[in-house]
């Protein structure tokens, strides 16, 4: 986190020429509190919820076609399988069953949970990642808000979930439990530095943490090839960075080849190996959410964010986390898990080095340009 | 080791005969009780160890294939079926006889080291008590068990039922040693990489494995008793189909076939051989495919598209299989003296399904190595874990995949001729580097080889005269073998050496019934291959095994 710090100081200048330059960012609650009339403290009251409310249902619903149903749908399609489809058109209505069968199951509380811990866990991980959606871009007009150090909120927000996960591997009273968090921590711990300071060097080109201006720094156009316009995302001005963010990512969400905190096959089912019923559920619900927030920071940092040529620009925002939760899919069905020794040594003696390389350099070439 | 390395030249030129045997071990040997496949010899209860050190430093005698307990009127009974893993068919059997009232013996375990388990087990189920065997404790039947179930006092009619807290408590409250700083985790019995009810009792320093003992018999069906209690002739076939019930039927049936039809001195025609040879290759196909998607779904964790490519490729064999047993996996398709039904009619039909199958397999294949062994993160977490050297392997009776990763050059269908192997031209699977890897690879290629074999069958079977399709030869419908006579067969199954060890008494029905499971003596090297390991390379190396507990726990 330190090199973003250093950089604030910096980065405010350049930031504001940027946002005069692309204008001021009307956010979905002045909108809301707008079309209801209402301003002050009411009117952000209001207007915050509704729109938190609004935000957070999209997440929601997003996770529920992704956890019963695409999940299935893609690993079916990797595997050479079929996967649910009896219910409903293309198995659809599964999410349904899915939903009253899960919710309805009973909820064991193992003896010796540490209880106040271990039901705030649940509840931590979901809600870490929703709340990284409250400064995310989506397009259309849809961000909650733009506070000058948006950026940084959102990793903050999203490295919460590692308490989640600690609590919960912790109170559960198992041992695959606490080896499951001990794991998580190891391999945040090893990953959280890399991608912060890969996002860095993003910053480093945009001059500024406001997300809405690093989407709007990546709407010029790099190169015109055959009369199409190249638009300056960063993952084509610096694609090294994108490759060593989206590993980072993969690592930070606990995905594979990296998802050795849970490591079926290993520790049963790591921090979760205790919960049903709900409490599984919010977990659940939770990686899912943590898959989009980190497909959503891809956009935001390397694709541009919602830009895209004739949808608006929510579809795209919404396509562009889909392909990270698709490309996750991928890795999943092909890719074998590294083990923990190898895990955290790719983390400390690779992606760390790899990525401070890169911030330097970026910083050398940003610094000679300018 | 240069003792080995020196024996095998006498050794190999000329098998040891029973006379050298006896003027090596002369001064030990109280009496000759040979059986059909050996010579063997009576020691005295308080000179194992000698004869023993004697038979495998002098002789060669190299490989402890299986220990048999049994209790007489008057006495009881340790078999030690001794073999040579340079030439299988020199074998000797080491007999132990011990008095009723003081069943106490010599234990082997400072020779052999897979004597440890197979003397537990003769202590647990006979009840024979070994000296100096380092933790004789029962390895099938609960601690709290009453009796020795093979006994001969023993009432089979009382039931027992042991109640879970007066069992060691597995979900014990503190499992902290004394040391402080080592955690006891118990994997298993029910975990999604024990491939079945195994239970690990483990101690763990942070992320690497200190220790690890496995704990087996949650699956024990007295598979050795409901045999003793069939007739040779048709009601003992249906069984060997479910110890390794992961569609290694035939190839366990044969294991039985082999044994009484040497017992009963049975000749097999020479068309219904080939069809074994067919079918029991299909059955290793069928299990080799499991055991590699069973590692793959190890070492990537999730059900990934190998998982499915391997079970979709296991059920190509199962179909043809179906078409020729008319069943799945309980095949029940030998019979002594041959098989039980010809070929599916139409026969063109049924040879174009065999032949698809074989013509699609290399471009499978192809896949795998593309998907599994050229993985870069695969070697990684594969190469050069689970060590196994070739002298561990050896003392522990490793056989099969296991053995031939380990670079032993081992393999029954070969060394040890039977069915119709000895006609075909293919090749043994050897791979030198004793690690995860060399396993998997090892049985990627048997599955080659067996569709070489295959392709050879189905061509005899294509051009075989129809007038000379004998599938059964002639076998009276009781069998009773001559009192007193022994006989110890192995083959070559899917994990390994499949022995069975029957003692006749002139019944229709075993008075001995024992099995020598391959993965029984398998299992016992997962220690030696995961201490100071990481616990995804004790998980890699278990699944590397590939065990099937019904035929560890019998």
């Amino acid at each position: 986190m330190e090199p973003v710090v250093l950089q604030s100081g910096t980065a405010t200048p350049t930031g504001t020429a940027n946002a005069s330059a692309a204008g001021p960012v009307t956010t979905l609650p002045e909108t809301i509190s707008g079309a209801l009339g209402l301003s002050g403290t009411v009117g952000d009251l209001v207007g915050g919820l509704i729109g938190a409310f609004l935000i957070a249902n999209i997440m929601l619903a997003m996770t529920a076609v992704a956890g019963p149903w695409a999940k299935r749908k893609i690993t079916a399609a990797f595997t050479d399988r079929i996967a649910v489809n009896r219910i409903g058109p293309f198995g659809l209505l599964i999410i349904v069953a899915d939903a009253v069968r899960l919710l309805s199951k009973e909820l064991i509380i193992p003896d010796g949970v540490d209880r106040p811990a271990w039901d705030i866990a649940p509840i931590i991980l979901p809600f870490s990642a929703l709340l990284g959606f409250a400064v995310i871009p989506l397009g259309s007009g849809l961000q909650l808000a733009d506070p000058e150090t948006g950026i940084v909120f959102a990793f903050a927000a999203g490295s919460i979930a590692s308490l989640g996960l600690v609590m919960a591997g912790y109170a559960s009273n198992n041992k695959y439990s606490l080896l499951g968090s001990l794991r998580s921590i190891a391999q945040n711990l090893a990953y959280e530095i890399p991608l912060v300071v890969t996002a860095a060097s993003v910053i480093i080109f945009a001059g500024t943490f406001r997300t809405s201006e690093i989407v709007a720094a990546q709407t010029e156009t790099l190169v015109t090839v055959a009369g199409i316009a190249i638009p300056g995302w960063y993952a084509f001005v610096n694609p090294f960075a994108f490759v060593l963010f989206v590993i980072a990512n993969l690592a930070e969400i606990g995905r594979n080849p990296f998802d050795i905190p849970e490591a079926p096959t290993e520790i049963v089912a790591g921090y979760q190996t205790e919960y049903s019923s709900v409490y599984f559920v919010l977990f659940y619900l939770g990686e899912f959410i943590h898959i989009f927030l980190g497909g959503a920071l891809i956009a935001v940092l390397f694709l541009g964010g919602p830009a895209g040529p004739v949808l608006p620009g929510f579809v795209w925002m919404v396509i562009k986390m889909w392909a990270f939760f698709l490309f996750t899919q991928w890795a999943r069905s092909a890719v074998p898990r590294v083990r923990i020794d190898q895990l955290i040594e790719i983390g400390w003696k690779g992606m760390l080095v790899l990525s401070f390389a890169n911030l330097v350099l970026t910083a050398i070439l940003v610094g000679v340009i300018a | 080791m240069s003792l080995e390395e020196s024996q095998p030249d006498t050794v190999e030129s000329a098998q040891t005969t029973a006379e050298e045997i006896e003027s090596l071990i002369g001064e030990y040997v109280l009496d000759r009780d040979d059986h059909l496949n050996a010579p063997g010899f009576v020691v005295r209860p308080d000179e194992v160890q000698d004869v023993l050190f004697r038979l495998r430093d002098e002789a060669g005698y190299d490989h402890l294939s299986c220990v048999t307990a049994q209790e007489y009127e008057d006495r009881y009974e340790s078999i030690y079926h001794l073999k040579k893993y340079d030439d299988p068919t020199d074998e000797v059997s080491v007999v132990v006889p011990t008095p009723t009232d003081d069943p106490v013996s010599e234990s082997a375990e400072p020779v052999y080291r897979t004597a440890d388990w197979h003397e537990r087990e003769a202590y647990d189920l006979v009840g024979i008590e070994y000296d100096d065997h380092p933790d004789l404790r029962r390895i099938l039947l609960p601690e709290t068990w009453q009796g020795h179930p093979l006994g001969q006092d023993y009432d089979q009619d009382r039931p027992q039922i042991v109640p879970l807290r007066e069992h060691a408590n597995p979900l014990q409250e503190d499992h902290k040693s004394d040391a402080g700083d080592t955690m006891f985790l118990n994997i298993g019995p029910h975990h999604p990489a024990t491939h079945g009810v195994l239970h690990l009792k483990t101690v763990l320093d942070g992320e690497q494995v200190v220790d690890v003992e496995s704990d087996i018999g949650y699956l024990h069906r007295c598979e050795e008793q409901i045999c003793q209690q069939g007739t040779y002739r048709y009601q003992i076939m249906p069984y060997p189909d479910r110890w390794d019930y992961i569609s290694a039927g035939l190839l366990n049936e044969w294991a039985y076939a082999r044994v009484a039809e040497d017992l009963a001195d049975i000749e097999v025609p020479e068309y219904a051989q080939i069809i074994r040879t067919m079918g029991a290759e299909l059955c290793r196909i069928a299990a080799h495919m499991l055991a590699v998607g069973t590692f793959a779904l190890d070492v990537y964790g999730d059900f990934t598209a190998i998982f499915m490519y391997a079970v979709r490729d296991r059920e190509k064999t199962q179909n043809i299989l179906e078409e020729l047993t008319g069943q799945r996996l309980m095949f029940n398709y030998f019979r002594l003296g041959g098989v039980v039904w010809d070929l599916p009619e139409p026969r063109e039909d049924f040879f174009e399904m065999v032949r698809d199958f074989l013509d699609d397999l290399p471009e499978a294949l192809e896949e795998y190595h593309d998907l599994i062994s050229a993985n870069e993160i695969l070697q990684a977490r594969t190469v050069d874990t689970g060590v196994l050297p070739p002298e561990v392997a050896k003392s522990y009776g490793a056989t099969g995949p296991v053995a031939r990763g380990s670079g032993i050059d081992y393999d029954l269908r070969r060394d040890d001729p039977y069915g119709y192997y000895d006609e075909l031209d293919w090749d043994v699977c050897v791979e030198d580097g004793c690690d995860n890897y060399s396993r998997l690879l090892v049985r990627l290629r048997e599955v080659e080889e067996s569709a070489k074999i295959i392709e050879q069958c189905v061509d005899l079977l294509e051009d075989w005269p129809e007038d000379e399709r004998n599938i059964q030869s002639n076998v009276p419908r009781t069998i009773r073998p001559d009192d007193d006579t022994e006989v110890y067969r192995a083959v070559e199954g899917a994990k390994g050496e499949l022995g069975i060890y029957v003692r006749a008494d002139g019944t229709e029905k075993p008075a001995r019934f024992k099995i020598r499971s391959p993965c029984f003596s398998n299992l016992q090297t997962l220690p030696e291959m995961s201490n100071g390991e990481y616990i995804p390379d004790l998980v890699a190396a278990l699944g590397s095994l590939d065990i099937v507990l019904g035929e560890v726990d019998r």
